[in-house]
């Protein structure tokens, strides 16, 4: 009965739904460790793997703008022209107005701030729009949910969170959100964990499945390669 | 609460014995570990034994809590339309989707607790007017506290219980641990007359009866425990 995508992870399907997808499909998963342990080449990997298929994808970045973006893809040799700025690829630019550049925003690029949440989640739904009339199914990207709590209230983010799971999840779309580990209060992460359906660890050397619609828990190691994270 | 015969794989009904109506239980552990499958099961076994049931939808809304039980093959559409269930959603209107309410379908707000109490106090009188006994189920506070001061979640949970145990109903409420002050967590557990702890791997039952505890698994067909002591 449940319905499994692929993650764009090699390896991970399998590990996870034995080959034919691995992230069940209409969900949010949570993907969190220490920094620097591959939570946002888990993001580029999930969102590739759409874009090849023809499923559009709405990424919300606080971490990153459109140039910073294009280079950390181009870095594993995927076709950048294919993936960031094509029609299917839909950019929430939450952190280059803040850097103080210069852009306008386009039918798919939506420039927001991290100091407004609420403006990124008027974003969000007009983006929404958009991607539902084209396609009844989707991807998104929320990377990362650590900076928007820096910028603001945690549990305001949390509140945020809620909104963005709801929206996404009524529109058919299918979700990834990134957290850094211990950057928030404990009270606050365990209410990301409470609110997400799925949730991944990632501590440099090993992939953990915490919890997913409809298998247990499961670990693989993981190797970050010039391609992109492995799963073994 | 669960059917206690050979018919009950789950063995849930053997480690809950009766609950006695117009009781308040609380369920509780960290998250992910079964809690709103527990729901989903309270739900169908209740409305499939012939009791009506008010569900309070505040972790998925009304779509996705239906999409969740046919992973089960516990389907709601038909207790929708025969209004044995009365769904009171409080997430759904924040995808800024527009839908109206039906006969059994209510939409409310999360921030908005006094029409949260308003509609129970309907959903309640309803169901109690079909059945002599009916099922409450709150899942979670874990939105509710995220949106709201944790005081004014626990003065809802004095009202919810007020209203639940007057009209005879049995009400389960879920917290997930550690998602605020201990403080407020020791008060709903006074709140409680009834608790069941999840943990992962075993369920505790505490009540003025004493304590049980067995160890559980899920399955295609919701939770079994086995093991009970």
């Amino acid at each position: 009965m449940i319905v499994r995508i692929s993650s764009g992870i090699p390896g991970l399907d399998k590990l996870i739904g034995g080959g034919g997808g691995s992230l069940a499909e209409n969900t949010v998963t949570l993907i969190y460790g220490p920094p620097k342990v591959g939570k946002s080449i888990f993001s580029y990997q999930f969102a590739y793997e759409g874009l090849v298929n023809d499923e559009p994808c709405l990424y919300v970045s606080t971490d990153y703008g459109l140039k910073d973006l294009e280079r950390n893809v181009a870095n594993f040799g995927w076709k950048v022209e294919e993936y960031v700025g094509s029609e299917n690829f839909y950019l929430i630019d939450a952190i280059s107005t803040i850097s103080g550049v210069e852009v306008s925003s386009t039918l798919n690029y939506f420039p927001s701030s991290v100091y407004n949440p609420t403006d990124i989640m008027v974003k969000l739904g007009v983006a929404i729009r958009q991607i539902k009339s084209k396609s009844p199914r989707f991807r998104s990207v929320l990377d990362s949910l650590t900076t928007l709590m820096a910028f603001n209230d945690e549990l305001l983010v949390v509140r945020v969170l809620t909104i963005y799971i709801m929206r996404i999840k009524e529109s058919g779309g299918t979700a990834i959100v990134t957290y850094t580990e211990g950057s928030a209060d404990s009270k606050v992460e365990n209410m990301l964990k409470a609110i997400v359906d799925n949730i991944i660890h990632l501590d440099g050397e090993n992939l953990t499945v915490e919890a997913m619609v409809g298998s247990g828990k499961l670990k693989a190691h993981y190797n970050i390669t010039s391609s992109g994270i492995v799963v073994d | 609460m669960f059917m206690k015969n050979n018919s009950d794989i789950t063995n849930l009904g053997d480690l809950l014995g009766d609950i006695e109506p117009g009781k308040i239980v609380l369920l509780y552990g960290p998250p992910k570990v079964g809690k709103s499958i527990f729901c989903y099961q309270f739900l169908y076994s209740g409305l499939k034994g012939g009791e009506p049931c008010l569900y309070i939808a505040a972790d998925y809304g009304l779509r996705q809590l239906e999409q969740r039980m046919m992973e089960f093959n516990w389907f709601l559409q038909p207790y929708i339309q025969s209004g044995e269930v009365y769904i009171i959603d409080i997430l759904t209107r924040l995808a800024g989707v527009k839908i109206g309410d039906s006969n059994a379908v209510k939409f409310s707000s999360v921030q908005n607790l006094a029409d949260l109490m308003v509609k129970v106090g309907v959903g309640t009188r309803s169901l109690f007017r079909k059945s002599s006994k009916f099922r409450a189920v709150l899942d979670s506070l874990t939105m509710i506290f995220a949106f709201n001061p944790p005081n004014l979640v626990l003065r809802l949970m004095k009202a919810y219980k007020n209203r639940v145990s007057e009209a005879n109903g049995i009400g389960l409420v879920v917290h997930t641990t550690g998602t605020v002050e201990p403080q407020f967590e020791t008060s709903l557990m006074e709140l409680a007359d009834f608790k069941i702890c999840f943990d992962g791997k075993s369920i505790q039952v505490e009540s003025s009866a004493g304590k049980k505890s067995a160890q559980y698994t899920i399955t295609d067909e919701g939770i079994k425990c086995w093991g009970i002591e």
